[in-house]
């Protein structure tokens, strides 16, 4: 299948009053149709800074320094450079066909807005058209069915708010109902988009498996638990079907047994939707349980890409070697990597890991070593291949 | 908790408070002479003939717990003492000079309030950009002026060079004359509000006329404040995890803004505001004694200055039932604009 994702020599740099902070160096990656690409590494070493960059999100004092970010668009059949988009352009792409779950449920949800009101804020967003069509729908049931004294001298308004909802289905922000939206009392004959993006919202709440979602829509963040605040992000993030799913660590705060539940749901989504997920996460374990491929990063570098089994039954890297030999399992002595992780504010020279590295040579301090294939679909990127 | 058990429960709190606030007030006029005490419980002209009666009657030459006692129970069943400086009961000079004051604090409250939130939701979308800069030395400049300095210069150049442009005072004789007669018919004794309720834009437009200088010395250095508050509130709330949401959602940079970060901002800017309209009421006295606005303030300041303890007391006693009504609301409004507080104040 073709890449949906295809970043290039991306270099992203914290202007910060200690220094420049290399947070990614010439990363190289390519996310799958349809798959679900894991990105492990130790905290620090640009995981979330590379889905930010995807997002254009990153944080002041941070900049995306060089590189180029392609997103295939599948209803576009076309390419699309990201780096090199306007904002409204990539605006209409964020939370719409690249969406992302984030590590804190509790912080990323505002506390001052209930649920429902967080996830129908995107369908109302990206889906006007669809929501359009929907009330469309239901205003012709009205002028059908109708009949009475109440329904004729509503009648006129119905043709009203028909029309209006006719224009939001076919034009792409219409005049009309644009600037009614703006007049108090009319802007009420909008409000069947409203109603509609809650009914859509409920939907979602009860895709990601919330119990009594119509109660939930309505609750405030700090009435859930951690578990159905993370569901409620991530009905958030999947409302509009997107083609790729950012999840950053999802799981890391929540407990053990949510965590199965979530990477339960995280499969199910994936078979469900044909979306494909970039999944975050410091735990090899984990990662080994919900991904295809595993892309390995160290201070802002790529070690080492290759599918779950090649992975972990040929790791070639050493930086991944020491990685799976700090994976506490039963019956093995734990393995800890020597030194510390690299200074972001100054990294070492050559590849990024020789201080700590075993099986460095002279050449690892001068060079850094580029992306080689090693076997089918197995990249490393280390001198010693 | 229900709304009703919850106001009748704060308003029991004021008990306690008052005897506090009591007791210290009336401690400090104990330094004071008896006869320079004896009007606090006069009721009318004639009684101020005869202080040693007076002194007599009420035991101020007895100790404090006896005088405060008998005052207390002189305070329940009413009297709150004579004021010299305008010559009647000092219940009702509150009551006299209370719409004054209210006027001033109804325009002066909501410019403070709404631009102060304005300029600091802009000072904090744009920050360290020019925006930023300049509304910072805005307010730096607006903090630092002495309120007194900035009346007169104001009443300097809008007074004295525009001859009588901007004048001092409520009204101006004819428009007195008009709200004094008997067609006129006053509502409220808000001269702005009674010239609407009556239907006259002269009168309406004279006392607008009037009021703009005191309204601008009173805003100047409070949208200082507000601002700043509402700058740091809303830079603390742009860098929360919900507002990265919310723009990987897709929202405008404007929605994020005004909607996600500054619901979250103001918070803690509710609480600072009903201090500023109940610190307005009192804080007054400057800006009324310098553009002779006889409102409250005015009064507190001619009082003070011919040490009429009797109004000094009754003003004190004013402000601090307000203030305790202001902080009811406060909390009230508290639990509007973020859910995770109920009445009775728990935080989840
Ligand atoms: N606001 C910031 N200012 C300066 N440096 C930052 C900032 N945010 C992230 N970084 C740097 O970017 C690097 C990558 O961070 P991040 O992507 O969050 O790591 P991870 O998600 O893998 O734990 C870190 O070394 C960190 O020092
Ligand atoms: S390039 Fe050299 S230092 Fe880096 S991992 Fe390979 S062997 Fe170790
Ligand atoms: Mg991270």
């Amino acid at each position: 299948m073709g890449n949906l994702i295809r970043i290039r020599d991306l270099t992203v740099r914290f202007y910060t009053y200690e220094g420049v902070v290399h947070a990614i160096d010439d990363l190289d990656l390519d996310i799958r149709q349809g798959e679900t690409l894991g990105i492990v590494g130790e905290t620090g070493s640009g995981k979330t800074m590379t889905a930010l960059a995807i997002l254009r999100l990153i944080p002041y004092p941070g900049r995306i320094e060089s590189g180029s970010i392609v997103f295939f668009d599948r209803d576009l059949h076309s390419e699309i450079e990201l780096l090199k988009l306007s904002e409204d352009k990539m605006r209409s792409i964020r939370g719409n066909k690249i969406s992302m779950v984030f590590q804190e449920p509790g912080a990323a949800l505002n506390p001052v807005y209930t649920i429902g009101d967080q996830i129908s804020e995107v369908f109302l967003l990206h889906q006007r058209r669809e929501l359009g069509k929907r009330a469309n729908k239901q205003v012709d049931r009205l002028l059908r069915d109708g009949d009475g004294l109440a329904a004729s001298i509503k009648r006129p308004f119905w043709h009203w708010q028909k029309r209006l909802y006719n224009k939001i289905a076919q034009e792409s922000n219409p005049f009309e109902p644009r600037f009614l939206s703006h007049v108090p009392l009319f802007r009420r004959l909008l409000w069947r988009l409203k109603n509609e993006s809650k009914l859509l919202t409920v939907d979602m709440l009860k895709d990601v498996e919330i119990p009594d979602a119509a109660r939930v829509a309505v609750h405030y963040p700090h009435e859930l638990s951690g578990g159905m605040k993370q569901r409620a992000v991530i009905a958030m993030a999947l409302a509009c079907s997107p083609e790729l799913l950012i999840a950053d660590e999802p799981t890391t705060s929540l407990d053990v047994t949510i965590q199965a539940q979530m990477l339960e749901l995280f499969r199910r989504i994936k078979v469900e939707k044909g979306a494909s997920v970039l999944f975050i996460t410091h735990n090899l374990g984990v990662a080994s349980e919900v991904c295809d491929r595993v892309a390995v990063m160290y201070a802002g570098s790529l070690c080492e890409v290759a599918s779950v089994e090649e992975l972990f039954l040929h790791p070639s890297h050493p930086y991944t070697k020491a990685l799976l030999d700090s994976v506490p399992m039963p019956g093995k002595e734990l393995q800890t990597i020597p030194g510390a992780l690299a200074d972001p504010l100054n990294p070492p020279s050559g590849c990024r890991f020789h201080p700590r590295c075993p099986s460095a040579t002279p050449v690892c301090q001068q060079e850094k070593a580029k992306l080689k294939e090693i076997s089918k679909d197995h990249m490393v990127a280390c001198h010693l291949f | 908790m229900e709304l009703r058990s919850y106001i009748i429960r704060r308003l029991l709190f004021l008990i306690p408070v008052l005897f506090g606030v009591t007791i210290f007030i009336f401690g400090i006029t104990m330094l004071f002479s008896p006869i320079e005490r004896a009007s606090l419980y006069v009721t009318d002209a004639r009684q101020m003939t005869n202080i040693p009666q007076l002194i007599e009657t009420y035991g101020l030459d007895q100790p404090f717990w006896v005088q405060y006692g008998n005052w207390i129970s002189e305070v329940f069943s009413g009297n709150l003492g004579w004021s010299r400086v305008v010559g009647m009961p000092v219940g009702d000079a509150i009551w006299a000079f209370l719409p004054a004051t209210l006027e001033l604090s109804i325009f002066a409250t909501p410019i403070i309030i709404l631009m102060g939130i304005f300029l600091g939701t802009k000072a904090a979308a744009h920050k360290d950009r020019p925006l930023d800069h300049g509304t910072r030395v805005m307010a730096i400049f607006g903090w630092s002026l002495p309120t007194f300095w900035l009346g007169l210069i104001l009443m300097m150049v809008f007074y004295g060079y525009f001859t009588g442009l901007l004048p001092p005072s409520r009204l101006s004789i004819p428009m007195e004359l008009v709200v004094n007669s008997a067609s006129f018919i006053r509502y409220t004794h808000i001269n702005t509000i009674d010239a609407i309720l009556n239907l006259k834009g002269a009168v309406f437009l004279d006392a607008l006329r009037h009021l703009i200088l005191p309204v601008i010395t009173l805003s100047v250095t409070q949208v200082a404040f507000i601002m700043r508050l509402m700058r740091s509130s809303m830079l603390e709330s742009l860098g929360k995890g919900y507002i990265l949401t919310a723009r990987a959602k897709g929202l405008s940079e404007r929605v994020v803004v005004n909607k996600h970060a500054r619901r979250n901002a103001l918070i803690p800017v509710i609480t600072v505001a009903g201090y500023v309209f109940a610190g307005m009421v009192n804080g007054v006295v400057i800006t009324e004694t310098i553009f002779t606005y006889k409102g409250l303030g005015w009064w507190a300041w001619q009082s003070a200055v011919r040490l009429d303890i009797a109004s000094v007391l009754g003003f004190a006693l004013f402000n601090s039932v307000l203030f305790v009504l202001v902080n009811l609301v406060v909390d009230i409004l508290y639990t509007r604009v973020d859910p995770r507080v109920r009445l009775g104040g728990v935080m989840q």
